[in-house]
């Protein structure tokens, strides 16, 4: 049994079935990671120790018939920031690559508990791109390439989660998102990456960006695997006051599913990326209802944008004032925290105040379907040595980014098809409020009708 | 965009941490200054009510209600 690019699902069955045991998942996942993550520029720290401490742990219980469920016995890579005790834990970033906490971020504790196995923590762009990067190169550990081609970028913030799965170094992964940092790299890798619903999962012991609009959660092979993984770091958290009590229970949902499309969502996009969307929804077409809808004129970026921009002030507010921000990599990230010490309080609670009319116009528009269809990003995967601004002229408005990010809701990417050049392109479905098993539906019966998930880059397939 | 605010603001940030950049990159931050007014303009443009909250609510806390 290749255990490598194995759904989870298929995964854990050879694991009950002692087909393959979580002692050598660990150590062949662990020698990829060696092996193959040091040319992504996906890995910082390989948790070797813990990893076979905890595989065999696994093992022990399995053999014993003591079986946890779907994760017991597998590997997984946490982005690095998530506190994982007596480990460093950087931020991705230079200034911080020394700090160690002594605690385990909640959901490393919940996969723990899972029986799944930490075998690494990944990459991603310095303080989860809140000191506003604008290249791929904002890294302590370099620019992270997506597993497609070394002279493109992997996405971010999370992008050792996005490319370590795609490169098939681990079976899945955790990331984070404000704003686009799980669904920017599963595009770009050509995974499945789920946002959930702010407040599914605890973020106790996670890096703060932005307090009401950081969340964490899944990357993986597939859309069922997202569901598998949320249901273990799912539930409320007394460490986490924004946790939700509604209990979560991955179940797919086959019949009558709504899908809505917003009118004019191609406008703007790359070609490539708009071709894809048109075919993948001519999928969905064949099993769901699909709609166009429209939403109302709203300052929508204006209101996520500076709900970021304060918080993210006041959170680094001591990393600033001690002047840390000059050993970040990316030249503009050094200056980066200053401009938003500028954002008025009036400013801040006017946000938060619009914000209540955003989310009653996301239920109001959404209320009636399953999922919100639209390109998971505008453009192709951009080249890894180049300003984002230079190879993305113009703006495109992020509606779906700043309604979905600032109003909390879940939204899931996964693989529509490839470019020109080979590079894979993203399709994304965003739900209501706590609607992640409407969004995993519609991504799951599309899984089942494409195969796009099923490709995997030839220089990391076995 | 107003840019006596702006301006303004800039200069609050250039009299804080201007020792901590160099003038180059005090054009840029000029920039994401004025970027932040222009976002909060935006904002300002919504009428809101008296009774409009802010979407968050504060809650007193007691250990034995955690």
């Amino acid at each position: 049994m290749n255990p490598v690019y194995t759904p989870l699902r298929k995964l854990s069955e050879s694991i009950k079935n002692r087909e393959v045991s979580p002692v050598e998942l660990a150590e062949t996942f662990l020698e990829r990671l060696e092996t193959h993550g040091p040319p992504l520029n996906a890995v910082v720290t390989l948790t070797k120790e813990r990893a076979i401490k905890q595989a065999k742990r696994a093992e022990e219980e399995i053999k014993k018939g003591k079986a946890k469920g779907p994760l017991h016995g597998v590997p997984w890579g946490g982005k690095d920031l998530l506190a994982t005790a007596g480990i460093p834990m950087t931020w991705g970033a230079a200034p911080l690559r020394d700090q160690v906490f002594d605690y385990d971020a909640t959901v490393v504790k919940k996969l723990e508990d899972a029986g799944a196995v930490l075998l690494a923590k990944l990459a991603m762009i310095e303080l989860a791109g809140g000191m506003g990067y604008r290249q791929p190169n904002a890294s302590f550990t370099g620019p992270c390439a997506t597993p497609w081609s070394q002279g493109h970028w992997s996405g971010g913030s999370s992008s050792g989660s996005g490319a370590a799965v795609g490169a098939g170094l681990v079976p899945f992964a955790i990331g984070s998102e404000t704003w686009g940092s799980i669904l920017s790299p599963a595009n770009n890798c050509g995974v499945s990456g789920l946002r959930p619903t702010y407040g599914r999962v605890s973020r106790h012991g996670a890096m703060a960006l932005s307090w009401t609009l950081d969340k964490l959660g899944p990357l993986c092979q597939t859309a069922d695997c997202c569901g598998i993984v949320l249901e273990a770091i799912a539930g409320h958290d007394p460490k986490d006051q924004t946790t939700s009590k509604r209990p979560y229970r991955y179940a797919l949902k086959r019949d009558g599913l709504r899908v809505a499309v917003p009118k004019g969502v191609t406008d703007g996009v790359a070609e490539p990326v708009s071709r894809n969307f048109d075919e993948a929804m001519r999928a969905v077409g064949r099993f769901a209802e699909v709609e166009e809808i429209e939403f109302p004129e709203f300052p929508y970026e204006a209101v996520t944008r500076t709900i970021l921009n304060a918080e993210a002030a006041s959170a680094f507010d001591e990393f600033t004032e001690q002047g840390l921000a000059r050993g970040l990599t990316a030249p503009e990230c050094r200056y980066g925290p200053y401009a938003r010490t500028a954002v008025l309080a009036k400013d801040y609670l006017k946000a938060l105040r619009l914000r209540e009319r955003m989310a009653r116009i996301a239920e109001d528009v959404m209320e009636q379907y399953d999922a919100v269809a639209a390109p998971s990003r505008g453009t192709t995967v951009p080249e890894i040595d180049k300003e984002f601004r230079k190879v993305t002229p113009g703006t495109t408005r992020d509606i779906m980014g700043a309604l979905g990010n600032g109003a909390g809701l879940p939204a899931i990417s996964v693989p529509s098809g490839f470019d020109g050049n080979g590079l894979p392109t993203g399709i994304q479905f965003m739900g209501r409020a706590y609607g992640e098993n409407g969004v995993l539906s519609v991504a799951v019966e599309y899984q089942s009708r494409t195969e796009w998930h099923t490709v995997h880059p030839a220089k990391f397939t076995p | 965009m107003d840019s006596e605010e702006a301006e303004i603001l800039f200069s609050l940030v250039k009299e804080k941490y201007g020792d901590k950049i160099t003038d180059e990159e005090l054009d840029e931050v000029k920039k994401a200054v004025e970027r932040i007014v222009e976002t909060s303009m935006e904002l300002r443009k919504v009428e809101l009510g008296n009774w409009d909250e802010p979407f968050s609510v504060f809650k007193p806390y007691r250990r034995d209600e955690e």
